[in-house]
């Protein structure tokens, strides 16, 4: 069986920066892999990467068995050569963003349903009746007519993997849910993701709480400076951590 | 044909009167202006007023005047501010001579009111901008209320207004274009006279075009420095 | 009809303070400018509207030569009085024996065309520069949730983009709505009869400039309170969020 989700050699840089240097993992069925690391280790970037939100210079990623294709622009810029394919792997990929960007125009429920209806062309009523399911599965059904300035962090960040999940992807990506929430509200937004990870779906979170990592992945990778410095198990990267860096990124991020 | 010919400093050209017309233009924009400030003083004041009545007066002011085109209020200034003066005059002083008032200053006082409302609306703005805390914290180390405007709210109020006023003076000085229906010898009118002399109205309202732009362009730019004069220790997001 | 000129022969006349007899009198004449007013406004609205698109796109393209010639269109409308365009179009043109043979000359000489021209013209300027404003106030994470859903070139415009940037740009496209009302005044000095061109003849005629004035300035009152309100019923229409909440 293909792998759902892998990626070989990729490289990032933004002018003169690198931020990513030569990063490759590999997500099976069911895996939720998170990834740590402190600001700038470019673990967002590797995230944007995923979905091409942010095309790599080099590398491959490959979903679901098949290559995305890249190439250069006229200014020698990377790009992705082929966008209706883009578009249609973006849906098997959907993101949770660390500012939700949620439509400001559009209800919650409105959210929900615009891809399946405007992107997979999915009836209406039928969009409509997964999005509502999906709410309840949320925890907001309540809210559904509700515009998002009127919710709060955790409502616009349920809504927002309710609207993921109405695509039906293969893989959650998560870039930080949690870091914009006010501390009471990150609770309801982890139990949602626990609930999904419980179901078996393939997840890649980049976050900065760790007690999530520990209790939900499967896979942990620590990057610094746009490597891969460690990966393992939760029980390997938190209980017995091999190099200097994750010692002390632990150090200073476990207590409290 | 020789365009330039046209506009030649001299008695046959029409250079020179163009460029005194661009300096009537700019002393009317500036009297208007000031005039206007003036006006928006007495507006905000009106608009900011704890009394209903005043602030009715005030609301009245500046929806009224920015609802009506300008030129109708330059008409009825033209028309009827000399006689609403000799009237006033009769009244109150029992003065019963005949007298003119300049229409330069007709005109300016015209403008003025315009471009007040609009003055108006951007001071009290910028007042209700000035973030509460700062006037209860002047108030917490003892300031008076005078010092508490002087000190605190003055010198931002003016740094929040400056872009808007700004703005203001440039539909000042393009709404002193229109005081060419009062026969003020400003960059339209003069051009319609040269236009009507030489038959060459293109030449001459393509060069009006460009002394306003100059104008335009050169106090945007003024504008441009003074604000990020007035902006020096403010960070900027 | 007769029975309204009636009506007004009751008012107070030249010894009151106001000539009501003559306000009314005159109200009817004015009121015939007022479709005329309406005329300008909408046909210029209308087509300074798909200009202004155009520009707009123009002045967001990566084209040099498209970009400049749109912040070169912007920079002449918005920098010079609306009276020197309207004045351009409709004495200076005609100069030129090129324009007097061509094909526009129908047109061109006539002072409707030539005022609605120079008005879409100019609102075509301000009005670029308010989509402009509204497009690239977009949040842009906005786009790129879109973008991540596999949404991507006009459906990304039609359903996101332009919507959004719609609702923020109402209130400055409002404003400038109004500064058409008012501007449609200038087109009275090139003889066209709208509002003020009646308001000018009666006075230049009876001499009653404040009469006149208050009448004249109530009509275009009453159509500025009339965009207001529509603007308003829009934003309450396509900006619910931004209403106070429930």
């Amino acid at each position: 069986m293909a792998n759902t989700l892998e990626i070989k050699h990729l490289v990032k840089s933004f002018g003169d920066l690198e931020v990513i240097k030569d990063v490759s993992l590999t997500a099976n069925q069911g895996d939720v892999i998170c990834i740590i690391g402190s600001s700038g280790s470019g673990k967002s970037t590797l995230l944007r990467c995923i979905n091409l939100l942010e095309t790599p210079n080099s590398g491959e990623v490959w979903v679901n068995g098949e290559l995305i294709k890249m190439g250069q622009d006229k200014k020698g810029q990377p790009c992705p050569t082929n966008h209706q394919q883009v578009d249609r792997i973006r849906t098997k990929l959907a993101m949770v963003f660390q500012s939700f960007n949620l439509w400001s125009h559009m209800t919650v429920l409105q959210n929900v349903i615009e891809a399946p209806v405007h992107v997979q062309k999915i009836n209406k009523i039928e969009a409509t009746k997964l999005g509502l399911e999906l709410l309840t599965k949320v925890g907001i059904t309540e809210k559904a007519d509700q515009y998002p300035s009127n919710l709060s962090g955790g409502q616009q960040q349920r809504v927002a993997i309710a609207r993921a999940l109405a695509v039906k992807p293969d893989i959650l990506l998560f870039d930080e849910p949690t870091s914009s929430l006010d501390p009471e509200l990150v609770g309801e937004v982890l139990k949602v993701m626990k609930s999904l990870a419980e179901e078996g779906r393939t997840m890649i979170v980049v976050t900065h709480e760790m007690g999530f990592a520990k209790e939900v992945a499967s896979k942990v990778i620590f990057l610094h400076q746009g490597r891969i410095e460690e990966q393992g198990s939760p029980s390997e990267i938190f209980n017995s951590p091999k190099s200097e860096r994750l010692k002390q990124f632990l150090a200073s991020n476990l207590e409290g | 044909m020789d365009f330039l010919s046209f506009l030649a400093f001299d008695d046959t050209g029409w250079g020179d009167e163009m460029l005194a017309g661009m300096f009537i233009t700019l002393l009317v924009s500036v009297s208007a202006m000031a005039i206007g400030l003036v006006f928006s003083v007495f507006g905000t004041m009106a608009k900011l007023s704890h009394s209903v009545i005043i602030r009715s007066f005030g609301n009245t002011y500046t929806t009224v005047i920015r609802g009506i085109p300008e030129l109708l209020v330059i008409y009825l200034f033209f028309f009827g501010f000399n006689n609403a003066l000799m009237a006033a005059a009769k009244s109150l002083f029992d003065y019963h001579e005949y007298f003119e008032f300049p229409v330069f200053l007709t005109a300016a006082i015209a403008v003025g009111l315009v471009s007040g409302a609009y003055s108006t609306e951007v001071i009290r703005g910028s007042f209700l901008a000035v973030p509460k805390g700062q006037v209860e914290a002047a108030k917490s180390v003892g300031m008076s209320k005078f010092q508490i405007f002087h000190r605190v709210l003055i010198p931002q109020v003016l740094r929040y207004a400056l872009p808007g006023l700004g703005n203001v003076w440039q539909l000042t000085l393009k709404d002193t274009a229109l005081i060419s229906v009062m026969a003020i010898a400003e960059i339209m009118r003069t051009a319609q006279i040269a236009a009507g002399n030489t038959k060459e109205p293109f030449v001459f309202y393509i060069f009006a075009a460009l002394l306003y732009l100059t104008l335009t362009t050169v106090s945007s730019k003024a504008l441009n420095s003074a604000e990020s004069w007035a902006n020096k220790g403010v960070r900027r997001a | 009809m007769s029975s309204y000129y009636q009506m007004c022969e009751g008012l107070p006349g030249r010894e009151s303070w106001l000539n009501f007899n003559l306000m009314c009198e005159k109200l009817p004449d004015l009121l015939k400018g007022v479709p005329l007013t309406i005329e300008l406004v909408s046909i210029s609205l209308l087509a300074g509207l798909f200009l202004a698109l155009g520009i707009a796109m123009m002045r967001l393209s990566d084209n040099r030569l498209l970009n400049g010639f749109a912040r070169g269109y912007v920079f002449y409308f918005r920098g010079s009085p609306l009276l020197v365009q309207v004045f351009l179009l409709y004495y200076g043109l005609g100069q030129f024996e090129f324009v007097q043979q061509s094909f526009l000359w129908p047109f061109l000489r006539e002072a409707y065309w030539c005022g609605i021209l120079a008005l879409t013209l100019n609102t075509g300027a301000y009005t670029a520069e308010i989509i402009r404003g509204g497009l690239q106030s977009v949040p842009y994470g906005q786009i790129e949730s879109a973008r991540a859903m596999g949404m991507s070139g006009l459906l990304l415009y039609r359903r996101i983009i332009f919507p959004i940037a719609f609702r923020q740009a109402l209130p400055a496209y409002g404003n400038e709505m109004i500064l058409m009302v008012k501007g449609t005044s200038l087109v009275s000095i090139i003889t066209l009869m709208e509002i003020t061109g009646i308001a000018k003849q009666i006075i230049a005629k009876y001499w009653t400039p404040v009469e006149i004035f208050l009448i004249a300035g109530l009509l275009y009152l009453v159509l500025n309170f009339l965009v207001t309100q529509l603007v308003k019923y829009l934003e309450i229409k396509f900006t619910p969020y931004l209403q106070h909440p429930k």
